[in-house]
């Protein structure tokens, strides 16, 4: 997606936050419009329409987002994501990272999204992803990596989360989906709709994506970052930093409310490896590896 | 000579293999596993390790581990293995977290660099920040530049399948 689009996208936020009353007015209606028809105990059969989604055994298809409405989604959640921790004031460190996951997104099946890392002010130890390319880790569990590998792993996961659209599925079962997939064409940004979609602040973070979409995201990690040529087990090797120190460790609270534990996670990847890797050399690019000043 | 020539190259091979040496540092076995004689699968077994046993994980190279242990010493798959003792977190549970979070400054360091935690509930009092989210996407690398930063670091990209969830494999 081309950052003109980008800019189109903006420039219907302006509009839509400093427009006319009359479009909010309308934009309001529509809403309980759409809540009302989803709340009707016998929906109409939903049909095929151009922003609308197609009928996937009577739930709406993924494939009725477009792109733009992804990255719609994903800004309002990484702007939310931010207002609740900053970006870490390192340029040299965000442009790193931003190189590290774009190589290792350039891997996946959709290499050519405009993919977006980053590196926030939090000492959580945790890492986010939201729809569209939006993926940040924060400098806790920043400062944990040892190496380049380490990093791509962690990053390859959250861009698994990305391009299996997750948090998408995880929007669609709310009954609001198909609203938001109706009218995201023509709204886009801090806006209310795509508030209402992705719930208050930045909560989209705070809740749990299936176990089964976690470990499918550390499958996805571990061959992307071999994919770009490093050392497949950056990953696990956090993966064993985290579980060594225990759930009762700082900052770890949320990720282990949020994801399998670290031993199951290690369990689910070594079925899945079996011995799949063991001769596949890869980098870990210690000595390349950006440190946080202290 | 040639052979002169070729030490040196041996050698650097040689180092390149060698992989990281990890202060000694306890794990436990997640599940049992052969215990190799080199780090890759057709290499010969030396033992066996059992789910539960303790080992002492002295080196890691690639998705290995070498560990000594009771049962004896060789190399093992490194995701057969925890690092640390207890699920819960047992004596040594402050481990690397604890390390970490040290670095960072634990208290009064910590104070003054304003550390801040990500909670649940921040996350969800949380508001929009535009500015953020602008210097944020302008450091947005292309695909080509990403590249070029790879090949930097000798970083070449290869065809690698993606792993079936482990139910449809058995």
């Amino acid at each position: 997606m081309s950052r003109r689009v980008l800019v189109a996208i903006m420039s219907s936020l302006l509009l839509v936050c400093f427009g006319s009353p009359a479009q909010a007015v309308d934009l309001g209606q529509e809403l309980k419009n759409a809540i009302e028809r989803n709340t009707q105990p016998q929906a109409e059969p939903s049909s095929p329409q151009s922003s609308g989604g197609i009928d996937v055994g009577g739930v709406r298809g993924l494939l009725g987002f477009s792109v733009e409405e992804e990255v719609a989604i994903g800004r309002q959640a990484a702007g939310t994501l931010l207002g609740a921790a900053p970006l870490v004031k390192d340029a040299k460190l965000q442009k790193y990272v931003n190189n590290v996951g774009r190589w290792v997104a350039s891997q996946s099946e959709r290499p050519d999204l405009d993919w977006h890392f980053g590196v926030i002010d939090s000492s959580d130890i945790n890492a986010f992803a939201a729809p569209g390319g939006y993926v940040f880790v924060t400098k806790g569990l920043y400062r944990l990596l040892q190496s380049e590998s380490e990093l791509a792993g962690v990053l390859a996961h959250e861009v698994g989360h990305v391009i299996e659209k997750h948090h998408l599925k995880v929007l669609q079962q709310s009954q609001l989906l198909d609203l938001g997939s109706r009218l995201l064409s023509q709204t886009a940004g801090e806006h209310q709709i795509i508030k209402n979609l992705i719930g208050n602040g930045a909560e989209i973070f705070a809740r749990s994506l299936d176990r089964t979409a976690e470990y499918e995201a550390d499958r996805i990690a571990v061959v992307l970052a071999a994919r770009a040529g490093y050392d497949a087990f950056g990953l696990p090797t956090v993966l064993q930093d985290i579980g060594h120190a225990g759930e009762d460790s700082p900052g770890v609270k949320l990720l282990f409310k949020t994801h399998p534990h670290p031993d199951d996670r290690l369990a689910h990847l070594d079925d899945a490896v079996g011995d799949r890797f063991d001769t596949l050399k890869g980098q870990t690019l210690e000595r390349r590896f950006y440190r946080i000043k202290p | 000579m040639n052979t002169a020539g070729r030490i040196p190259v041996l050698l650097g091979a040689l180092l390149l293999t060698v992989g990281t040496a990890l202060a000694a540092d306890g794990g436990s076995v997640l599940k049992a596993d052969d215990l190799k004689v080199a780090p890759f699968r057709d290499a010969r077994t030396v033992g066996s390790l059992a789910a539960g046993d303790r080992v002492e994980i002295l080196k890691k190279q690639g998705g290995w581990f070498q560990v000594k242990s009771a049962k004896g010493s060789g190399w093992v798959r490194m995701l057969s293995i925890r690092r640390g003792a207890a699920r819960k977190g047992g004596p040594d549970a402050a481990g690397i977290l604890g390390l970490a979070s040290g670095r960072a400054g634990t208290g009064r360091v910590v104070a003054t660099t304003g550390i801040r935690g990500l909670t649940e509930e921040e996350l969800k009092a949380a508001t929009y920040n535009e500015t953020e989210l602008k210097e944020a996407e302008s450091y947005s690398t292309s695909r080509a530049k990403a590249a070029s930063f790879a090949a930097k670091g000798k970083l070449v990209a290869r065809k690698v399948d993606y792993l079936p969830p482990p139910d449809s494999a058995r």
